[in-house]
């Protein structure tokens, strides 16, 4: 096993975090938090779409870039470390793998046309408030009709739901023969923005009411088992890359207490000299190595598709979510009065950090997922 | 990035693996003649030593005169997975092969490495390391164990603690203090001391478990004299060898570590279905996400293993390796304690007797509750985890020191 990365990775890390730190500064950040974002969230998404990232693992038969999972996670720790509010996540990381997934060529050639060509936004909507990203308790209804597919139902915590072109949506077919994904244009359905703790990662609930699929937009039809399975290994890719950015995110935290540690004096002596203080700084390092270690593996079971792949994004999720707990936790804590207030940039990354942890899965569920691969739970 | 390597070092693996199977000791042979001590060479030893020497397979990164082969460091990594991995104990005196014979190779004189290192490496001798006192544990450049420079020998007094395997040993690689005026860091050689001389006294340490075979000793000197060039590199520059001498022992350490880990869990994996069908269903979730954590921090020690190695390998920071002993150290502790406490009351009843912890071949009937407490020994030996924290703090987080 081998975590260095090759002299292009380093490269496309060095641009990215380069072009992140130009062009989304925490400014920008918290111009997304106070409202004034403005044009600066299309102009952000357009620096990235004339960059080529969202083609980034696309094969060069399809138009892309043709690199793997491995360099579309890079970017994802990096955008977790910019906190960008920009549809990366939504549609490079969940909407172009699971149309790579699940999808025939003819419909991959229009729905990552959208995206490549035209730099439309693409998201994909699983989750619901009853049963989270848990897709076997999925609840929203897919049922046959004579001219396609209708689906009924709410999805939930929907990235970039309000701002997305195509949301790719998965549902349980009536007669329970199994999961399917449909191609939804967003005119089709009622997306509400959500009000959150982070704005910079806008979500939405989407709200499905006999909205009729025709056949050429029905990715996986209920019943296909190689069809869910792609569907799952989509899924897998969208959740690394989240724990991919939440150790990108907890990365900034841990360096900014790090430092505060270094300059902060109290008793005429730097915080960080003291052992209360400097072992659990070294527990927030080992908590982070461990997560991004994790990340990493996560992200080469899937770029090399080896069969640990999903009991890898579980154990890298579950990593992450108990890394964030406590670098957020310390990391404010040791921040002090500062760390507290609005003013100071710190709150962007706790509250990403945190969030990633509820999002696609919480760590609880993650450990509970590989107790069942272990074969301890049910 | 990659999960795999080179299809060269693949090969390496093989040839070694192929090798193994021809010439390892059996379980057998290493049963009826157990290692009683960290110190001790039982027969099968000595020729299991003498032929990884002859063959380089002993040290392979060393070169062939040294009982090695020129390997790769990545090629040095497969064969301690593939040595752990077959169950053998690639030395039943560790501390003499892993720390005093490198450092006497990196430091001694010419005499010292034929009379001293190369007889550790042949299987003939074995060495014991005197470093903690009473008074001198965690803060070791405090120790006081003295010794006099009388004309041409030395002639030392003072007394050391936890030495493993001192009462089997050949000798000791001994820290004392050779300076009292200088500051503490600056006044400590390291003497070569045959434990048959004069003045020598060894008394065993019975440990938390296992009493009957204690590796632990206190050692006693009382007007041992030693002659002038068994000092070890230059007088009173015995601290740059501590550093030097630990370094050795934590560079790779964790490869071993992570296969245990990897062998401990896959056995608690393997017995925990059928324990926790006993216990409520309320109870067996609680367990099983502790299994769970057991498991994933198993899988971090080998990825965090891994990528400090890929970083050493690049030139990267040796401090890093602080990390994998505090954190590899502790997960080991946890993975016990979490499967005696799924093993339930059970776990109470006392194991058959074992062979020493330090040569032990895994043993499937050593009681968890037994590991928990064994494992002890890698959380406080070596550097003990706070000692560990406070390393990565200064030295690899740049904090200042308190």
């Amino acid at each position: 096993m081998d975590f260095e990365l090759s002299e292009e990775q380093e490269q496309l890390r060095d641009s990215v975090r380069s072009v992140l730190e130009r062009e989304c500064p925490p400014a920008v950040v918290r111009a997304a938090y106070e409202g004034r974002l403005d044009g600066e969230h299309d102009r952000l998404w357009r620096v990235i779409c004339e960059l080529d990232w969202p083609a980034i693992a696309v094969p060069e038969s399809m138009g892309g870039l043709g690199m793997g999972f491995a360099e579309l996670a890079l970017i994802a720790e990096e955008m977790g470390r910019a906190v960008v509010p920009a549809p990366f996540m939504s549609t490079v990381a969940q909407f172009v793998p699971m149309v790579l997934e699940t999808s025939l060529p003819e419909q991959q050639k229009i729905l990552l046309g959208t995206v490549l060509d035209q730099g439309a936004i693409g998201t994909v909507a699983i989750a619901e408030k009853g049963s989270g990203w848990d897709m076997s308790r999925m609840s929203t209804e897919a049922r046959r009709t004579r001219d396609g597919w209708v689906l009924n139902g709410t999805k939930s915590f929907v990235f970039d739901g309000a701002d997305a072109t195509t949301i790719l949506v998965v549902a349980r077919a009536s007669d329970d023969e199994g999961i399917g994904a449909f191609a939804v244009p967003s005119d089709a359905v009622t997306s509400t923005a959500v009000k959150l703790l982070d704005p910079s990662q806008p979500l939405a609930d989407v709200e499905l009411r006999n909205v009729l699929v025709p056949d050429d937009a029905v990715l996986v039809e209920p019943g296909d088992q190689k069809g869910a399975a792609g569907i799952r290994r989509a899924l897998e890719q969208a959740t690394a890359a989240v724990a991919m950015s939440m150790t990108g995110t907890c990365r900034v935290i841990f360096d900014s207490t790090l430092q505060y540690a270094k300059d902060r004096e109290q008793f005429g002596k730097p915080i960080g000299s003291f052992q209360a203080i400097k072992h659990r700084l070294v527990n927030m390092l080992i908590a982070l190595e461990r997560a991004s270690s994790l990340a990493y593996f996560a992200a080469l079971t899937i770029a090399e598709d080896d069969p640990r792949r999903s009991i890898a994004v579980s154990m890298a999720k579950a990593a992450a979510g108990d890394c964030q707990r406590l670098i957020v936790q310390d990391g404010l804590q040791f921040h002090g009065g500062i760390g507290y207030m609005w003013e100071q940039d710190l709150h962007f990354y706790l509250k990403r950090a945190k969030s990633g942890d509820l999002l696609f899965g919480s760590a609880a569920a993650h450990k509970a997922n590989v107790a069942r691969a272990l074969g301890l739970a049910a | 990035m990659r999960l795999t390597f080179d299809d060269s070092v693949e090969r390496f693996r093989a040839e070694f693996v192929a090798w193994l199977a021809d010439n390892r000791p059996s379980e057998e042979e290493i049963r009826a003649d157990p290692a009683l001590s960290s110190g001790h060479l039982p027969v099968w030893a000595k020729r299991w030593t003498r032929r990884m020497f002859d063959d380089g397979w002993l040290v392979p990164g060393w070169p062939p005169e040294r009982g090695g082969r020129n390997a790769s460091p990545t090629e040095q990594l497969v064969y301690l997975e593939e040595m752990e991995r077959a169950r053998v104990p690639r030395t039943t005196n560790p501390q003499g092969l892993g720390i005093v014979a490198p450092s006497l190779l990196d430091y001694g004189s010419q005499e010292q490495i034929e009379n001293y290192a190369l007889p550790i490496l042949r299987g003939e001798k074995s060495a014991c390391l005197g470093m903690s006192e009473p008074g001198a544990g965690s803060d070791l450049a405090s120790l006081s164990t003295r010794a006099v420079l009388d004309g041409d020998r030395f002639v030392i007094n003072g007394q050391k603690v936890w030495t493993s395997g001192a009462r089997h040993s050949d000798f000791c690689f001994l820290f004392c203090r050779t300076d009292p005026e200088a500051p503490k860091h600056k006044g400590i050689s390291v003497i070569l001391v045959d434990m048959e001389t004069p003045g020598m006294t060894v008394r065993p340490l019975p440990e938390i478990v296992a009493p009957e075979y204690p590796d632990l000793n206190e050692v006693f000197l009382t007007d041992v004299v030693v002659p002038k060039q068994n000092l070890v590199g230059t007088l009173n520059d015995g601290w740059a060898m501590a550093n030097g001498s630990l370094a050795h022992e934590r560079g790779m350490v964790w490869v071993s570590s992570s296969i245990v880990l990897d062998d401990d869990i896959s056995r608690l994996v393997r017995d925990a279905p059928s324990w926790l069908g006993r216990v409520s269903e309320a109870e067996r979730h609680a367990l099983a996400e502790r299994i769970a954590d057991a498991y994933i921090d198993t899988a971090a020690a080998r990825c965090m293993g891994y990528r400090g190695f890929g970083k050493l390998l690049r030139g990267g920071s040796a401090p890093e390796q602080a990390l994998m002993k505090a954190f590899a150290s502790e997960a080991r502790r946890n993975l016990a304690m979490v499967a005696a406490e799924v093993q339930g009351p059970e776990v109470l009843e006392a194991s058959p007797p074992a062979v020493h912890a330090t040569t032990l071949v895994p043993d499937e009937n050593t009681s968890w509750i037994e590991q928990y407490f064994r494992t002890f020994a890698l959380t406080i030996s070596a550097g003990a985890s706070e000692i560990q924290r406070n390393i990565i703090a200064e030295r690899v987080l740049g904090l200042p020191r308190s």
